[in-house]
């Protein structure tokens, strides 16, 4: 496991590529809205799935999730999770608070949807992106279920990159995480793209980032 | 698969499809998306995407476009998050659509449009129906409704909450359902895991509500839990009872403090439903009767009314029952120990606010001392009253006896006066006549006519006598007179007197005490009498004289005008016809009779009248018509002493006849010179003087006067005074006072001889003799 565990360059350039990815993000989501968002991805970790579902779910607590698989490289499935009680006020921020609570409700599924195929199409786009790879990703599905269910816990030895991300959207918080469920030889040519990246990043002017 | 083919099947589809190459030109287009553009495919293939639809450089496509193609993902777009392409239905109406982005073959990116417009407008519809009617509830509501997650966090409010909380909905949307309360957690049972899903339905909870700026508010929250998508909401409905809470407690209050008034009431105090059904009574009402607060419901409490009340009150409380009047009714209530006290009772109608009369609140006021107060006060009254009346009849007798003895004193000044005038001119014509008579030459006519005037002059004399006697002024012989003696000796004279036909009966109490009384004037008086009572009994009938001692007489049964002391009554009483009131008021005057005219002088009654009075005794008179009458006198008793004095007096005496020296005194020269001719005639030397005065100046000078008649009734100087001043001068002087009637002061010490005018040379003889020998006897 200790092989596996970031080190601190790697933990840091993860969260840089991710903080670049969720701030195209915020732009589309910007555009969606028509109001500011901001979002932001304050720590990166590489756990295991059982961590990850403590992480997540602090127990027994209902999460929705968006979940979008990619391929290339590295495999595996993205999530966009929220604690279930989050993700209405997530909906409401992005739809407007001219909606009924019915209508949030109503639009939750389409809009869930929608908002983490922006965040996690930037996410994984911009890892692509910054690494000079490409992948295909699916389409978005919305799954809910409690953290074991949604890391399905109790089975492999896949790991967890785990991104905390935070959203400010029409002067509302809401705390969600991003995690990319891989197996481990996707960790390890993560892990070795990340130091091809760093290594360029090192080797380059570092004013061409971003 | 051809080419041609593939594309065959495309423009088959009910989706758009639309290829855009790197360059975002259009390499592919389908019917579907032809149709709904109204861009065919050779205007649209070749053209840019942003060229045919050059809104779309403002949306979030071209940045899915371009991930598309960097990265190789896939997006979604959908309708309610995204304006879209301008495309249109057959009818011309908006087709609401989602895309889907993905990369294509290499290269290429593929456009998916999915039309939801049936979908979503059947959704819209039903949602709008549902939500109309549920607005039309929610937004009128008259409480704040609240819908929050399991967590609490408010997901939704009504307007109602907004105004009743202050907050905009952004300001609650997402926060806790504590913002709302001023106490963390009183809500928490809404929340409750379990609770909810056992879908117990809950009591409202109370709840002091916080306003946004802190205020305080009370509600009544009830709560429902719902579940939509397998996520579970709480909606919460808050009444605002703040002011119905108020007013609850200003109820209490006020039933508090109505309650508290009539506990603390003195008075009995009791309150019954509008059909007079009692329902509540005052503690002081089960002090005072001692009867368990039950036992008086409905209408027990009547058992403790007194029966003599019970009808009156049913009645007058029937009565104000059924038209709504006060109920107003004093009435005795049995107390615990049996006593019954006297209370008002009142009662008025309590309204409702339809005018109906809800209830009945009465109170009994004790007024058992007012009502013995009233009574006692009544009682008095009634006494004071009586008191008046009678002391009025009293004082109307009293005022009419003084009237009357005015009446008669004023009657006997006038006819006293009188007389005593004729009694003075009878004695000039007696003594003349007399004179005359024996110088004139006997003559059998002359000696008649003499005869005549002599005894008319004579009857004068008497009658003036009798004025007199009514006016109590005659000359009264005061002596001690044994009754058993001198009724028997006038019985002779007194049947003459009444005739054959009337019977007389004597009724002397042998032990009858002597009167004090002249014994002349008393026969006179029961002559008078006895022929009063014959006039009365023309066809007969008995006449009564009885004699009664009546010792130690008090006020009680005798006149008014007597004093108290020892009396014997002496009645007169006949079975004749009796006298009216109105004849009986005036009997006593003088002059007054009923008899003919010739019959009677009128003065009998009155002369026994004064006469008792003058011997200080009464008289009474009672009469009934048909019955008879009977007259009472009230004669003194006499003393020891006067019976001495009466006995002293009887002296044997002798005539003198030799010629004296005297010295007449009479301010009427006509009375003086008839006694000067008279005295003259008798032999004697007679000094004439007008006054007192002069008549002690001839004393002084002449010491040779024997005998001094004096008139008593002079001015200056009356006959007692000079006689008083003689007597003083030579203690020896026989004096001898003229008098007309009794005049004399009662306390005269000195006993003067007395002669009553008018009076005939003998009597004036008769006198000189007697004071001449008593003055010898005395030497």
């Amino acid at each position: 496991m200790d092989a596996n565990a970031l080190t601190d360059i790697e933990r840091d350039a993860l969260a840089e590529i991710a903080n670049i990815g969720v701030s195209r993000a915020a732009a589309s989501l910007r555009q969606m809205v028509g109001e500011q968002v901001l979002l932001s991805v304050p720590a990166v970790e590489l756990v295991t799935r059982q961590t990850a579902a403590r992480l997540a779910g602090r127990g027994t607590t209902k999460l929705v999730a968006v979940q979008q698989s990619f391929e290339g490289p590295f495999s595996g499935s993205a999530l966009l999770i929220f604690p279930e009680t989050q993700s209405l006020q997530l909906v409401r921020s992005i739809v407007g608070e001219q909606h009924s609570l019915e209508d949030v409700i109503d639009l939750e599924q389409e809009a869930l949807a929608e908002t983490g195929n922006v965040i996690l199409n930037a996410c994984l786009g911009t890892i692509a992106n910054v690494l000079r790879r490409t992948m295909r990703i699916s389409l978005p599905s919305i799954i809910r279920g409690d953290g074991h269910s949604l890391f399905h816990a109790e089975g492999g030895e896949d790991l967890v990159l785990f991104l905390y991300i935070d959203f400010t959207i029409r002067n509302r918080d809401v705390q969600g995480f991003v995690a990319l469920l891989m197996d481990l030889p996707s960790i390890s040519a993560l892990k070795q793209i990340v130091h091809d990246f760093i290594n360029g990043i090192q080797s380059e002017p570092a004013g061409n980032v971003g | 698969m051809s080419k041609f083919d593939r594309w065959s099947i495309l423009d088959a589809l009910d989706v758009g499809i639309i290829v855009v190459d790197e360059q975002r030109c259009i390499v592919g287009w389908n019917d579907w998306i032809a149709r709904v553009t109204a861009t065919s495919k050779s205007a649209a293939l070749g053209k840019s995407l942003y060229d045919v639809f050059p809104t779309l450089r403002n949306t979030r496509l071209p940045a899915a476009i371009d991930d598309s193609f960097q990265v190789g993902s896939s997006s979604i777009l959908n309708h309610s998050l995204n304006t879209l392409l301008p495309l249109r239905g057959e009818g011309g109406q908006e087709l609401l659509h989602n895309i889907i982005v993905r990369p294509a073959s290499s290269g290429q990116c593929l456009l998916q449009i999915n039309d939801v417009t049936v979908s979503v407008t059947r959704e819209r519809v039903l949602r709008e129906r549902q939500s109309a009617r549920y607005h039309a509830i929610v937004d009128s509501a008259p409480d704040a409704i609240v819908t929050t997650g399991l967590d609490g966090k408010i997901q939704w409010v009504n307007v109602t909450a907004e105004q009743s909380f202050g907050y905009t909905p952004a300001e609650l949307l997402g926060q806790p359902i504590d913002i709302l309360l001023q106490q963390a957690g009183s809500l928490s049972q809404a929340f409750d895991q379990d609770a909810v899903l056992t879908q117990a339905p809950a009591r409202p909870i109370q709840v002091l509500g916080r306003r946004k700026h802190g205020q305080s508010a009370q509600f009544d929250v009830s709560f429902a839990a719902w579940a939509a998508d397998d996520r579970i909401f709480v909606t919460t409905i808050w009444r605002d009872v703040t002011e119905r809470m108020a007013a609850e407690a200003a109820l209490r209050e006020s039933e508090e403090r109505h309650r508290a008034l009539s506990e603390a009431l003195p008075q009995l105090v009791w309150i019954c439903q509008s059909n007079g059904s009692f329902d509540y009574f005052n503690p002081q009402w089960h002090s005072y009767t001692g009867v368990a607060a039950d036992k008086h419901d409905g209408s027990g409490w009547l058992n403790v009314i007194h029966e003599t009340d019970r009808a009156g009150l049913e009645a007058a409380w029937e009565a104000s029952l059924a038209t709504g009047a006060v109920f107003d009714f004093d009435a005795r209530l049995r107390r615990a120990d049996g006593v019954y006290r006297w209370f008002k009772m009142r009662a008025i109608p309590i309204r409702s606010v339809t005018g109906r009369i809800a209830r009945w609140f009465g109170t009994a006021t004790d007024i058992a001392d007012l009502v013995d107060a009233r009574d006692s006060l009544l009682r008095s009254n009634e006494e004071l009253e009586a008191l008046v009346v009678e002391r009025t009849r009293e004082r109307e007798v009293v005022l009419r006896q003084l009237h009357e003895s005015q009446k008669m004193e004023s009657i006997g000044r006038l006819t006293g006066g009188l007389a005593h005038d004729f009694n003075n001119l009878l004695s000039v014509i007696l003594g003349g006549l007399n004179l005359l008579k024996k110088r004139v030459p006997s003559d059998p006519h002359t000696t008649r006519l003499m005869d005549g005037a002599i005894q008319g002059a004579e009857r004068g004399a008497t009658l003036t006598k009798r004025l007199l006697a009514f006016a109590r002024r005659q000359d009264l012989k005061l002596e001690a007179v044994e009754l058993q003696e001198l009724v028997p000796n006038l019985s002779d004279f007194l049947r003459q007197s009444v005739g054959p036909g009337i019977a007389i009966v004597f009724d002397i109490q042998p032990d009858a005490r002597p009167v004090k009384i002249d014994a002349n004037q008393l026969e006179l008086a029961l002559i008078n009498l006895a022929v009063n009572a014959r006039d009365a009994m023309p066809d007969g009938g008995t006449l009564t004289i009885s004699c009664h001692n009546e010792i130690a007489y008090g006020r009680n049964h005798a006149p008014s005008s007597l004093p108290s002391g020892d009396f014997v009554r002496v009645s007169v009483s006949d079975t004749g016809v009796g006298m009216t009131e109105a004849t009986l008021a005036k009997a006593l005057e003088p002059f007054f009779t009923t008899k003919g005219v010739g019959k009677g002088t009128g003065l009998g009654l009155s002369m026994v009248h004064g006469f008792t009075a003058q011997s200080g005794g009464a008289m009474t008179l009672a009469s009934q018509v048909g019955k008879g009458t009977e007259v009472r006198l009230w004669l003194p008793c006499a003393g020891d002493g006067d019976l001495v004095s009466v006995a002293s007096e009887r002296k044997p005496v002798r005539i003198r006849r030799e010629s004296m020296r005297i010295l007449l005194v009479d301010d009427d020269a006509l009375v003086r010179t008839s006694t000067a001719d008279m005295l003259t005639d008798l032999g004697h030397v007679v000094l004439e003087e007008p006054s007192g005065a002069d008549a002690l100046r001839v004393l002084a000078s002449d010491s040779e006067i024997d005998v001094v008649v004096t008139d008593f009734a002079m001015p200056e100087m009356n006959g007692f005074d000079l006689a008083t001043k003689i007597r003083q001068m030579n203690g020896d002087m026989p004096i001898i006072l003229a008098t007309g009637y009794a005049e004399l002061p009662i306390d005269a010490t000195i006993n003067f001889p007395r002669l009553a005018k008018p009076y005939t040379q003998e009597q004036l003889a008769e006198a000189l003799n007697t004071v001449v020998n008593t003055a010898d006897a005395a030497k």
